[in-house]
């Protein structure tokens, strides 16, 4: 748990405390314990008249890591990176680069830089200018901003655009002109801004990958936000899920897929089946639950740290959900209802199943072979089945 | 009858409302342009061509004055619009918030929609008053004149830095300010380049609309400083005459001149714009090659 | 609870001094977001600039409206005298009771047929105006760009030059004339010049292009499929006219009729040159009264008067310019 101690803000303590599904490996931690830590928030709040756009937000960014900031839109994740980047004076708090604290220093003063959303490049300059620009800054000799700026064309191959304008470059060349531009300067932190926001789908799924790769060659630690959960899926080594100014879920992507801590980032990352529940007893081994809306009680393989009786919410992933003809021999862990819709999406296909008492239920299938037949289709009775090691208690 | 498609039909309207209004327009300027060119003292009667009235007015020396304090004036109270209105732009479009904003805001827009008149009395009993303290205003001279021109032309000066300026992208300042430049250097390697042709426009609007000014002008200017639109103000009211004409032909010639260079310009951004997009869209297609190779 | 006028309740105004208190601790919060005595520095010459040369001068105006024409230097008297060491302020309203008892009604008369000349004007500018300002939006885009400069060109050259080539067309024996009685359709010259006709021309002409622009760059902004999908709804062309574009470009209708409206009202080149006497606009009566009468606290109180008149519709301007920026 060594990534939520610096989570200090819990929106809702008690959850901490009834963690399930703790399992060996899952936790994807590429932050090693021994990395020191570059970047340091402390209580960093922004207010709009009485609104908190950012609200007592704790983070500790650790060197060379890719930490996004993932969050629908208005939730203050571009509130937060503009007060990195020094755009906006918080209303309170601090902000620790290398130690110092940098609140009162303005943007060009501080050893950050970031890539916009709109990429923001100069139009009236080449591309060899505009990634010259924050070296002209510092005063840098004329030889070595040379230097600098060929060994950031090569970086993102861009040698063969040098004397291009920014309208003269596809999406994709921009993007990478404003990449260049902001690693020039070798900042200690470089942030993104929706870094895939301009660009089209096909496009996005390439560069999500290549920027990666150059980020990790240049080691430079990076805080990125974006509200597109694949982006930061693929592309961080931690995701911090935010809501209302606060940080709901700090953890590697795995971790916050696999082991939500509460129903909004469940809801938040992928889909996900809730059951309202209650506790029917647990002890060391296993849990037994009893779901509002079907017969057959859940069982989990550990135990609860709550009281007999009480409420509580299971979560279950829609593709850990397995959807069969035939009734399950075991007494726990399924239900059955009848196919409502099937939406076939090429590599699988979802199916939304209505429960007895009208709950629809989502399961989804891999089409693994092309010809298959005999597998469920509309208005079929189906049992719909999952492993103990599924479910997810999350306490309401 | 002939059927028309609503597309036909809309293209003649069109061109009969836009031939109409140029020929509204231009008739009463072509006119004069002709009878410039007249042999006879009437305005009206055409006799045979010559270039005398061209002549007599290059020989009249109040005309000349007038024209050369004219053009002093122009140049000093454009530069100093630009100036002041590109100031008052930037306030309006980056700072917003601030004490005293709408005030703001209805200064440096009133002097643009208030009838002349006013603004010229209002001046004019300005300077009276002043001149007990700061004699530069007591004689109404070029001075005085200067100051009330930059007063309503640094309003169309506003107006149109401001237009180009709300257009602008804000991150691209933010991204020269990220990279270590501060504010005023932003200001000169971003925005100003940016900024530039609008400038340019504020500019020759600040200077025509000083070229022209008639009304301010005459409250203001005392009895030694008369202004071209004065001088030719004074001599329409006392008849028509042929130099006048001639006069008219040449502030036409130079209209126009700047008119077609301004539309030149227009036509070499559209170009450059598309040339641009072809190129961008070129290399959107080696892009796709390159990154299908790595 | 007690409810006033137009439902104005305490509870309302209440919100409304809390919504702007929070409103102002917004603003101070933004303000202070980015190096203030910067910002400050920006902010102090243009505004100086305005509060010195714009906003005194009015001062000044309606102090001396309260005066009266003295034969002296500057030719007015002082409000405030010191008689036996006590000072002494002598408001003089005679400036204000002459424009509204005046025995003939010359000034009432003049403010009324400025308005009416203003109105005419506007209306004709925008009857005209928007049909040129259509097709301009409409037209493909090289035609445009010329059309634009042909239509912008007249305006750089000067007010008073075409005024006068006006005056020579309209003259007796002017080119209008001439054409008129060449193809039979009069049989004697018509009298244009110095009637208000040829006033209403010089104003329409001069100040077409104020409102072809406005105009111009809100019918460039109109969604046309909006049109297109009232079409489709069967609404015929005058009605799609009217429920569809109308509302779409007021903004564009509201600046270029203000624009054409308020100077016109004070207009005095125009009707000086073109108008006949019976063409009294104020702008001429505040002209003669400052410069032949020498009368300047009467000038003043014109002035003044006009100001009162105008109030209206420049806030009206006002309003309808932030509210397009706003939208922006």
């Amino acid at each position: 748990m060594t990534e939520n101690t610096e989570n200090t803000k819990q929106p809702l303590p008690q959850k901490q405390q009834h963690r399930p599904g703790e399992l060996p490996g899952w936790k994807a931690s590429p932050v090693s314990q021994n990395k020191k830590p570059i970047l340091q928030i402390k209580g960093l709040t922004k207010q709009f008249g009485n609104f908190n756009a950012v609200d007592k937000v704790d983070l500790t960014v650790y060197e060379g890591e890719i930490f996004a900031l993932l969050g629908s839109s208005g939730c203050g994740k571009s509130t937060l990176l503009r007060m990195l980047a020094g755009f906006e004076q918080p209303t309170y708090g601090k902000i620790i680069l290398d130690g110092e604290d940098i609140v009162d220093d303005p943007p060009y003063r501080r050893n950050i830089n970031m890539m916009f959303q709109s990429y923001a490049l100069f139009p009236y300059m080449t591309v060899k200018q505009n990634i010259a620009f924050g070296l002209k800054q510092e005063h840098m000799p004329k030889a070595q901003i040379e230097e600098r700026v060929q060994k950031m064309l090569k970086l993102v191959h861009m040698e063969n655009y040098v004397d291009r304008k920014p309208h003269q470059l596809s999406g994709g060349q921009r993007q990478r002109v404003a990449l260049a531009r902001s690693l020039a300067k070798e900042p200690r932190l470089l942030l993104l801004d929706e870094p895939m926001g301009a660009l089209d789908k096909k496009l996005r799924e390439q560069m999500r990958l290549e920027l990666v790769d150059i980020i990790n060659s240049v080691g430079v630690t990076c805080l990125m936000v974006t509200h597109d959960q694949e982006e930061a899926m693929t592309m961080a080594d931690r995701i911090a899920i935010m809501d209302r100014g606060e940080f709901v879920q700090v953890g590697g992507p795995r971790e916050i897929y696999e082991n939500p801590n509460c129903r909004f980032s469940a809801e938040f990352i992928g889909s996900v089946n809730l059951f309202d529940c209650t506790l029917v007893s647990s002890n060391t081994t296993q849990s037994i639950i009893k779901a509002s809306d079907f017969h057959h009680p859940i069982e989990l393989s550990h135990d609860l740290d709550l009281a007999d009786g009480m409420p509580l919410s299971i979560a279950i992933r829609p593709e850990k959900i397995y959807i069969s003809k035939e009734r399950p021999a075991e007494e726990t862990n399924w239900c059955e209802g009848d196919v409502e819709n099937i939406a076939y999406l090429g590599d699988i296909s979802i199916y939304y199943v209505k429960l007895t008492d009208g709950r629809i239920v989502s399961s989804t299938l891999p089409n693994v072979d092309r010809f298959k037949t005999g597998l469920p289709t509309w208005e079929d009775h189906v049992y719909l089945s999952w492993d103990p090691e599924s479910c997810i208690a999350l306490t309401i | 009858m002939v059927n028309l498609t609503k597309e036909q039909k809309s293209g003649i309207a069109k061109f009969v409302i836009l031939t109409a209004a140029l020929i509204f327009l231009y008739l009463p300027i072509a006119t004069l342009i002709v009878y410039s060119f007249n042999e006879s003292k009437m305005v009206t009667v055409w006799t045979e061509f010559s270039f005398k009235w061209y002549n007599a007015l290059f020989h009249n020396t109040a005309i000349i004055k007038a024209v050369l304090l004219s053009l002093s004036i122009a140049v000093c109270s454009a530069a100093a619009s630009v100036v002041i209105g590109t100031l008052a732009a930037l306030v309006m479009v980056r700072i917003h918030y601030f004490k005293g904003e709408s005030a703001f805001v209805l200064f440096m827009t009133a002097p643009m929609v208030l009838p002349e008149v006013i603004t010229g009395l209002a001046l004019l009993l300005l300077f009276v008053t002043l001149g007990d303290f700061i004699p530069w205003f007591a004689d109404r001279g070029m001075f005085a004149i200067w100051v009330a021109h930059v007063t309503f032309c640094s309003a169309y000066a506003t107006v149109v830095v401001r237009s180009r300026l709300v257009e602008l992208d804000i991150s691209v300042e933010e991204a020269a300010k990220d990279l270590g430049a501060t504010p005023f250097k932003v200001f000169f390697a971003v925005v100003l380049p940016s900024i530039m042709p609008a400038e340019v426009s504020a500019f020759l609007l600040s200077f025509t609309m000083s070229m022209d000014d008639l009304v301010i002008t005459s409250f203001v200017a005392g009895p030694e400083s008369t202004t071209l639109p004065m001088i030719i103000f004074s001599s329409v009211r006392r008849g028509l005459s042929p130099e006048i004409n001639a006069l008219a032909t040449i502030i036409i010639l130079v209209a126009a001149t700047c008119t077609f260079f301004a539309w030149l310009q227009v036509v070499q951004k559209q170009k450059r714009l598309a040339q641009d997009a072809a190129a961008a869209a070129q290399a959107a297609k080696e892009e796709r090659q390159a990154l299908l190779q790595r | 609870m007690p409810t006033g006028i137009s439902g104005i309740t305490p509870t309302l105004i209440r919100q409304k001094i809390k919504q702007r208190r929070r409103r102002k601790a917004e603003i101070r919060n933004m303000v202070h977001q980015e190096n203030g005595i910067r910002q400050y520095a920006v902010i102090f010459l243009p505004y100086l600039w305005m509060l010195l040369f714009f906003l005194l001068p009015f001062l000044i105006i309606f102090k001396i409206s309260f005066s009266v024409t003295e034969i002296a230097i500057p030719p007015y008297s002082p409000l405030v005298s010191f008689v036996d060491g006590a000072m002494q302020i002598l408001l003089h309203l005679e400036n204000y009771t002459n424009i509204f008892t005046d025995e003939d009604g010359t000034y009432l008369r003049s403010y009324l047929k400025s308005v009416q000349v203003a109105s005419f004007s506007t209306l004709f500018c925008l009857i005209i105006g928007y049909p040129i300002a259509w097709a301009l939006a409409t037209c493909k885009n090289t035609t445009r760009n010329v059309m634009f400069m042909l239509i912008i060109m007249p305006s750089w050259t000067s007010f008073v030059v075409r005024i006068y080539a006006w005056m020579t067309i309209m003259k007796k024996d002017g080119l209008i004339n001439d054409i008129l009685m060449a193809l039979g359709i009069i049989d004697e010259p018509l009298h244009m010049l110095q009637t208000d006709f040829a006033v209403y021309v010089g104003i329409v002409y001069c100040y077409l292009p104020y409102m072809v622009l406005p105009l111009f760059a809100a019918l460039m902004k109109v969604d046309y499929t909006l049109i297109e999908a009232a079409y489709d709804l069967g609404c015929r062309p005058i009605k799609t006219f009217f429920n569809s574009l109308i509302p779409q470009t007021k903004s564009g209708i509201v600046a270029g009729s203000m624009l054409v409206f308020i100077p016109a009202l004070g207009e005095y080149v125009i009707p000086e040159l073109l108008g006949g006497k019976d063409s009294i606009l104020i702008g001429r009566i505040l002209w003669q009264e400052f410069f032949n009468n020498r009368d300047w606290p009467l000038a003043s109180a014109v002035a003044i008067t006009m100001l009162a008149i105008l109030a209206i519709p420049i806030v009206w301007f006002f309003n309808a310019q932030r509210k397009s920026r706003e939208r922006v």
